[in-house]
């Protein structure tokens, strides 16, 4: 998650890395308590690249110039995006702009130092002649020097990048960022340096633990809109009338592909994902001697959710639930399922319940399929939202077949009445094209 | 590489919820998993494997280890891995998902130094049909037989094997490399490895979406590989689907390599760079993981001719 430049210049300023004085604003009236001597340089706080080209920085003289300036900015989107904050900072006269970064590589499976005496706005530009360093055995200041040799620099210079670098490398180790970048770096006529925009992206696997970064970034995040338990889940909005539910990231891309494949359009697509997860704050086993059951992992409480989440949707018309693993429990996965459908009756509704069509592949799955397949809800189906109809069910053990039964149901016609015996399920068998 | 029924394994983190139920799933289908690893922990076994506070304590009873598995919640995989290589265990398994990639930064340049294989992490591990499973993947899925399976993915590998296994092909081993951007052990480690394997006659390789794994992979491939490759992208319809690719990753997966020039950087990542780089190779790439049989049968027939 990147964080804004205001919170970025936070984390500088803590590692000593030089940064102009600043004052956070969120509305213009706050001006007028500005500390800071004019002239200022007013900035919008938004997570967008192209800040400066957008009219998203402005210069002021003085107080009324700065308001003025302020309410153009909190009005002006960033492709889409208005600042909450605008960071008024003292001006600076920079003889050069230099581009400063360290990122992981995922490649080489290293950090990498970049640098560039071609800063500013110019730097997308000249990505080519970025020179980098990458550090290759644990970090030791000799690799900022290597980069700033590398850089073309001479003299003073020399010493006061690479120390740039050797903090912005300290703040990367510490704080386990994927990229910490400073864009420019102003270098005064007398060759003092000074971080004039910076750009922090913290990892989100590392972010728990760092309390002081989950804290700046709970300032960003927007509000959450999957329950806790779905959390890991990849949630896709792609407009179709076939809910998927799948457990794993590449098991959700192939089931897409098939889907589109045969010409199927997909809607909400929740990816539960893969048997590496765990709830880790799981109770502890008991001691020796006592009773030790295996726990039951899974999906269970996942796959209610998904079905909760998917169910409220008023233009699904199919939910297709594909999931693969070596710990599927079928008797809770029934459970899951005859609990949803026995919810759904009993609350009132404006729209009918998508149909469900289920391919699992897992310890005994043809049993769980086809207990499955007697499961029935009584509750209005989507072809036909008045007729208290039962929600239909359908099981399948390939794909392909689940495939072509969720397309049969999300076309047909709102006003027919939903077809789910067995000819029709078998009927709907011959047209995947794969 | 050094597995089969007699090697000894031990699980860490065999008393977290994950290890709880695959240590005794790998002891029952025959890997020789002689200890657990659980610190502090109020138990002295699990469902008969024997549990220690510390690695070295297990390997003063039992001897040398050559494998762990490791399924410690992800901000201890680190030291959980670290402690097997201080004591010479020179085969790392890791399948917690949620590894900070700075640790394993910290942990490869070791795992190097002491020629260590790093498996994961975010990974299904690996099994070797009718001998040796070390990790999650369902053993019902999976047969003895010719074709080594490559994946970054965990259940697709398994529906992926399902296909195989119906379609009386069975499998010389079945590997997860991870999921993650930043993992150990490369598909093109791998692809040295079964080239030089004798039980296996073909590769077949599962890659999605992230990373540039299958495009080095296919470069290797080109370049080193004698034994039949069949390639299988998931998220081949991405270019149809509207929305931009990265939507579908998970956030962690969103790392890029700043080694690419911006402008190579637009398509990084995507099945389709990736098909092209299979192409452009010489390797069939199958439609779906139910085309995967017929390739396969196919790259078998010519070879064996």
């Amino acid at each position: 998650m990147d964080l804004l430049e205001y919170q970025a210049k936070e984390l500088f300023q803590a590692m000593g890395i030089p940064v102009l004085p600043s004052q956070c604003i969120s509305q213009p009236q706050d001006l007028k308590g500005l500390k800071i001597p004019y002239p200022v340089v007013l900035k919008s706080q938004v997570r967008r690249g192209g800040r400066g080209k957008a009219g998203g920085v402005r210069f002021a003289e003085n107080t009324i110039d700065a308001i003025a300036a302020a309410q153009t900015i909190f009005n002006l989107p960033i492709m889409g995006d208005y600042p909450d904050i605008i960071l008024a900072e003292a001006k600076y006269d920079a003889d050069r702009e230099f581009y400063l970064a360290v990122v992981l590589d995922t490649s080489l499976r290293r950090p990498v130092l970049l640098g560039s005496q071609e800063g500013g706005m110019n730097a997308e530009a000249t990505f080519s002649q970025v020179q980098r360093v990458i550090v290759d055995q644990d970090f030791s200041p000799f690799y900022a020097r290597r980069l700033a040799i590398k850089m073309g620099l001479k003299g003073k210079l020399i010493a006061s990048v690479s120390t740039v670098v050797q903090k912005m490398y300290k703040l990367f180790l510490q704080e386990d960022l994927d990229l910490v970048e400073i864009n420019p770096l102003g270098v005064s006529v007398n060759g003092d340096v000074m971080a004039l925009d910076g750009k922090v992206t913290v990892n989100d696997t590392a972010l728990n633990r760092h309390p002081h970064l989950t804290t700046l970034t709970a300032r960003l995040a927007p509000a959450r809109s999957l329950p806790p338990v779905l959390e890991p889940a990849i949630r896709l909005e792609l407009g179709g009338a076939i809910g998927i539910i799948c457990n794993g990231t590449g098991l959700t891309l192939a089931t897409l592909d098939l889907l589109y494949q045969a010409k199927g359009k997909a809607g909400s697509c929740l990816n539960l994902g893969g048997d590496a997860q765990a709830d880790w704050g799981a109770a502890p086993l008991a001691a020796d001697g006592e009773d030790a059951h295996l726990p039951t992992v899974g999906m269970q409480s996942q796959l209610a959710e998904a079905l909760a989440l998917l169910s409220q949707e008023p233009h699904l018309r199919v939910i297709l639930i594909h999931l693969v693993s070596g710990t599927l429990d079928g008797t809770a996965l029934i459970d899951t399922i005859a609990t949803y459908l026995k919810r759904q009756e009993r609350l009132p509704r404006s729209h009918g319940l998508p149909a469900l069509v289920i391919r699992l592949l897992g310890p005994s799955h043809a049993a769980t399929l086809a207990a499955l397949a007697t499961l029935e809800g009584d509750t209005a189906i989507a072809a036909q939202p008045t007729s208290g109809d039962k929600v239909p069910i359908f099981c399948y053990d390939t794909l392909t077949e689940a495939i072509a039964q969720a397309i049969h149901l999300a076309k047909t016609n709102r006003a027919e009445k939903a077809n789910r015996t067995p000819k029709a399920a078998k009927a709907s068998q011959k047209s995947p094209t794969l | 590489m050094k597995f089969n029924p007699q090697s000894q394994v031990i699980v860490q983190g065999i008393l977290e919820p994950l290890g709880q139920i695959y240590a005794p799933q790998m002891k029952a289908y025959g890997t020789n998993v002689v200890a657990g690893i659980s610190p502090a922990g109020e138990r002295s076994e699990w469902h008969g494997i024997p549990i220690f506070d510390l690695v070295e304590q297990a390997i003063a009873v039992n001897g040398s280890v050559d494998t762990t598995v490791i399924l410690t919640p992800p901000y201890q995989v680190l030291d959980a891995a670290l402690e097997a290589l201080a004591v010479g265990i020179r085969q790392i398994i890791i399948l917690s998902q949620g590894v900070p990639p700075m640790d394993m930064v910290r942990l490869l340049r070791r795992a190097e130094a002491l020629e260590t294989l790093i498996v994961g992490p975010n990974s299904p591990g690996l099994i070797v049909p009718g001998q040796v499973l070390l990790g999650t993947h369902p053993p019902a899925f999976y047969r003895p037989g010719p074709v080594g399976l490559l994946s970054r993915s965990g259940t697709l590998t398994y529906a992926v094997a399902q296909e195989l296994t119906q379609a009386g092909l069975g499998q010389s081993i079945a590997l997860g490399i991870g999921g993650n951007p930043l993992v150990g052990s490369s598909f093109s480690q791998w692809l040295q490895i079964l080239d030089e394997d004798d039980q296996t006659e073909v590769i077949v390789l599962v890659g999605e979406l992230g990373t540039d794994q299958e495009e080095m992979a296919a470069d290797y491939i080109a370049e080193a590989i004698d034994t039949p490759v069949i390639a299988y992208i998931a998220g081949q319809s991405l270019p149809t689907l509207p929305l931009p690719s990265q939507a579908l990753l998970p956030p962690q997966h969103r790392i890029m390599p700043f080694s690419l020039t911006a402008e190579s950087a637009v398509d990084f990542g995507t099945p389709a760079r990736k098909v092209a780089a299979f192409k452009q190779a010489k390797i069939p790439v199958a439609q779906s993981p139910a085309q995967v049989p017929e390739l396969v049968k196919k790259a078998l027939k010519q070879k064996r001719t």
